[in-house]
């Protein structure tokens, strides 16, 4: 328990992926907007959105689990913590620069009144 | 439900905990954060049981006492990125400078996180010998491995 405490409290939980949550939002695209190529586009940027953000789902299991594991061992080698953190959040900055060119990928096809209505609840 | 356990003797809550865990009554009565205090309750003891050391291991317990705490800050950051992100990404005007900067204010307090994080980890690598760690992190109960589905999912 005291090595999984460590690992989320290292790497920080969901606190990484705050923009993952927008390519969940396929049915309200489907409800807002009319079925046109623009509806089309929208749901292609999504459809990126969740990929990478499944990518970066699978590194941060793999990082999750390296950390772990180096915790666990007997002689603690703190380089090879800091190695993986440093992985880590290299890869966290790409994903938030990725989502955000997605997001702005993302307004080219949804107009003001439409993303107010896609968004409303937040 | 909350403000009930609160009154409930931790005796009861325990009973309550191990009987959910036993089959005896729904899951659902018992909370993640019900789980969690109980898996924190059993590692105390798991640590009581292992040092030998009176002051070793107090230093054990109030590391743990602070991990736990560090545990619901931890949750109520995330809470608070997430409700921040989603009111800068609901407005249609805000501008990619807005959100670097949320960015780089989040990654801040991630690496200063770490630094405190790394600290404690030292001070409990410095206390505990390899025996003892080991001892304690064979030791199961049900809370503890529910607790850790609980914090894995974070």
């Amino acid at each position: 328990m005291l090595i999984a405490l460590f690992t989320i409290l290292l790497l920080g939980g969901g606190s990484t992926a705050t923009l993952a949550y927008i390519a969940d939002t396929q049915d309200s695209v489907k409800t807002v907007m009319v079925k046109d190529d623009r509806q089309k586009a929208a749901l292609s940027t999504l459809k990126a959105m969740k990929k990478r953000t499944n990518a970066r789902n699978k590194y941060v299991k793999r990082a999750s689990k390296d950390m772990k594991k180096t915790l666990g061992q007997e002689d603690i080698n703190t380089t090879d913590i800091d190695a993986i953190w440093a992985g880590y959040f290299a890869e966290i900055d790409q994903y938030d620069h990725d989502m955000l060119d997605l997001r702005w990928e993302l307004k080219e096809h949804i107009n003001r009144e439409e993303w107010q209505e896609i968004f409303a609840g937040d | 439900m909350s403000g009930l356990i609160c009154r409930l003797p931790s005796a009861m809550l325990f009973a309550a905990i191990a009987c959910a865990f036993a089959g005896c009554a729904s899951k659902d009565d018992v909370s993640p954060a019900d789980v969690e205090k109980q898996a924190f309750e059993d590692l105390r003891t798991e640590i009581r049981a292992v040092i030998d050391d009176l002051a070793r291991e107090g230093e054990a317990i109030a590391l743990v006492n602070e991990l736990s705490e560090d545990l619901n800050a931890l949750r109520e950051t995330i809470a608070k990125r997430r409700q921040r992100v989603r009111e800068l990404n609901a407005d249609y005007d805000t501008t990619r400078a807005d959100f670097e900067a949320f960015f780089n204010q989040v990654d801040k307090e991630i690496k200063s996180n770490k630094r405190q994080v790394s600290e404690k980890q030292r001070e409990f690598l410095a206390f505990m010998t390899p025996d003892e760690r080991l001892a304690i992190s064979k030791t199961h109960s049900k809370a503890r491995d529910a607790a850790i589905r609980n914090i894995q999912t974070i």
